[in-house]
């Protein structure tokens, strides 16, 4: 028997279901993510938690310092953004968002877990509701809980999200996820400075590049100092001459 | 905002209602899930498929406790099991706040059922894609129901849902007995997850969730409380199979 559709070839098109099950428009977002070109990792250490990536920037003519990926989202949690820029932007400025209500209407911070079950939520409601596409990107949240430690979470245009070790995002997080999978097998690291190695070792592994600190963003939230910091161009530098000199 | 106003289940020429089919194609593609219910108490299961070692286990909510006396499983999408995880707990606390006792599960499960089933009508949404299988025990003592993405609902004495059902059910049926105890039941529920699995079945790659008719085999409570099993004790039920 034919299953001919009725919706003829609309589930490409929109968030309804394929034959096989299959949601169509989210699988192409996630392409989309991959298509974007850029390349973003979390790790969590023992006592600290990092998220680096990527810094390219296209034409020589753009004033660099106003290009990033990486943003505050509460004072102890902040987030990349790996995808479609435009979508990203609008997913941080919702997670503010939902994070200032939840201080306002709880009077505490919002756990990074829970801001990321929320803006999970809302990813999953794009999925289901054919008025809103899903976004184009997937938003690494690090954070400090006061409660557990180090947190480190990624959610997905799914409405997927879980607590992550080590995770990666974009055009090579595949390849990110091997090779994490494998240092993870014998220790976390134990300090903020093997964090930020592991997590720029990583990048480097998969990009096949040397980088300068020009090409690279990193933050940080770590026990002697929990506040969700992004480092300057200066304080990569340092990392990425300490690593060097370590070899 | 919302431009779609008319509905995107409609009638195929033959009758059916695709998306629903397909939605359900979508939990076949999830993880098996087994449910049996006891003389005593009622056990599911699920099999944790864990994308890579790199996630913290800790952090999936795969077995969600709804109240008190009552516990849910699913197989299909995460996300989609989320939101109903949601409406089911906000739906049993509001029954309380009328009530003041936990709902009973038939109740529940129409009020689940009835959600799930207006996706499939409603404009400009899709169905679930899940099944849930939920376990509770209540005034008519333990209780199991499955609910499909239309909106259907069905008790069961034992069922699985999800990858491997079939296998599954056929399974149950030469095991499944009226005497079975609760202990039993979860012994039995690991068996049949033990046949769908690949490879080995660890205490990781399975979550257990039990409710006894017996609150004080479950350590002195005043009332039957559905609880997931820790790692150590789904160690413990799976060292004496093994």
């Amino acid at each position: 028997m034919s299953n001919r559709s009725a919706n003829a070839g609309y589930d490409r098109h929109i968030t309804i279901f394929s034959p096989e099950g299959r949601l169509f428009q989210v699988d192409y977002a996630f392409k989309a993510i991959s298509n974007a070109g850029l390349t973003s990792v979390g790790v969590r250490g023992k006592d600290s938690v990092v998220i680096a990536t990527q810094k390219k920037i296209p034409d020589k003519l753009i004033d660099a310092s106003t290009v990033t990926h990486i943003f505050q989202i509460t004072p102890y949690i902040g987030c990349v953004m790996t995808g479609l820029d435009p979508d990203g932007r609008n997913q941080v400025m919702r997670a503010r968002q939902e994070a200032a209500d939840f201080k306002y209407k709880y009077g505490y911070d919002i756990a990074p877990d829970m801001l990321a079950k929320r803006m999970a939520n809302i990813n999953q409601v794009y999925t289901q509701k054919a008025f809103m596409r899903p976004l184009g990107v997937s938003m690494i949240i690090i954070g400090w809980d006061v409660e557990r430690g180090p947190q480190l979470y990624k959610t997905d245009p799914a409405g997927y999200f879980a607590g992550y070790q080590a995770t990666a995002a974009g055009a090579k997080h595949q390849e990110a996820f091997n090779y994490l999978e494998k240092k993870f097998k014998n220790d976390e690291p134990a300090n903020v400075e093997d964090t930020i190695e592991l997590a720029v070792a990583t990048l480097s592994s998969v990009l096949s590049a040397n980088f300068k600190a020009t090409d690279l963003e990193i933050a940080v939230v770590t026990k002697d100092s929990p506040m969700f910091r992004v480092l300057t161009t200066e304080e990569i530098d340092g990392e990425l001459t300490r690593i060097a000199e370590k070899d | 905002m919302d431009r779609y106003s008319f509905s995107l289940t409609t009638f195929s020429p033959n009758g059916k209602l695709l998306q629903i089919e397909h939605a359900l194609a979508a939990v076949g593609n999830g993880a098996t899930s087994v449910g049996i219910k006891a003389s005593n108490g009622v056990v599911i299961a699920t099999e944790k498929k864990v994308g890579s070692s790199l996630i913290d286990v800790s952090s999936l909510e795969h077995m969600a406790k709804i109240c008190d006396s009552i516990g849910m499983v699913y197989s299909g999408m995460g996300p989609d099991f989320r939101v109903l995880v949601n409406s089911a707990r906000k739906s049993a606390q509001k029954y309380r706040q009328t009530y003041m006792e936990d709902p009973p599960v038939r109740i529940l499960v129409k009020e689940l059922a009835g959600i799930m089933q207006e996706f499939t009508q409603s404009g400009g949404v899709r169905p679930f894609g899940v099944s849930l299988l939920l376990a509770g025990v209540d005034e008519r003592g333990p209780n199991l129901y499955q609910v499909d993405p239309s909106g259907s609902y069905f008790p069961w004495k034992a069922t699985a849902i999800g990858k491997n059902m079939i296998n599954s059910k056929t399974f149950l049926e030469k095991r499944f007995n009226g005497d079975m105890e609760l202990e039993d039941a979860v012994h039995t529920a690991i068996l049949t997850l033990k046949e769908g699995i690949e490879g080995q079945i660890t205490e990781e790659s399975i979550d257990i969730g039990i409710i006894s008719t017996i609150p004080a085999a479950q350590s002195g409570e005043a009332k039957p409380i559905f609880k997931r099993l820790t790692t150590t004790e789904i160690k413990d039920y799976l060292s004496n199979i093994i």
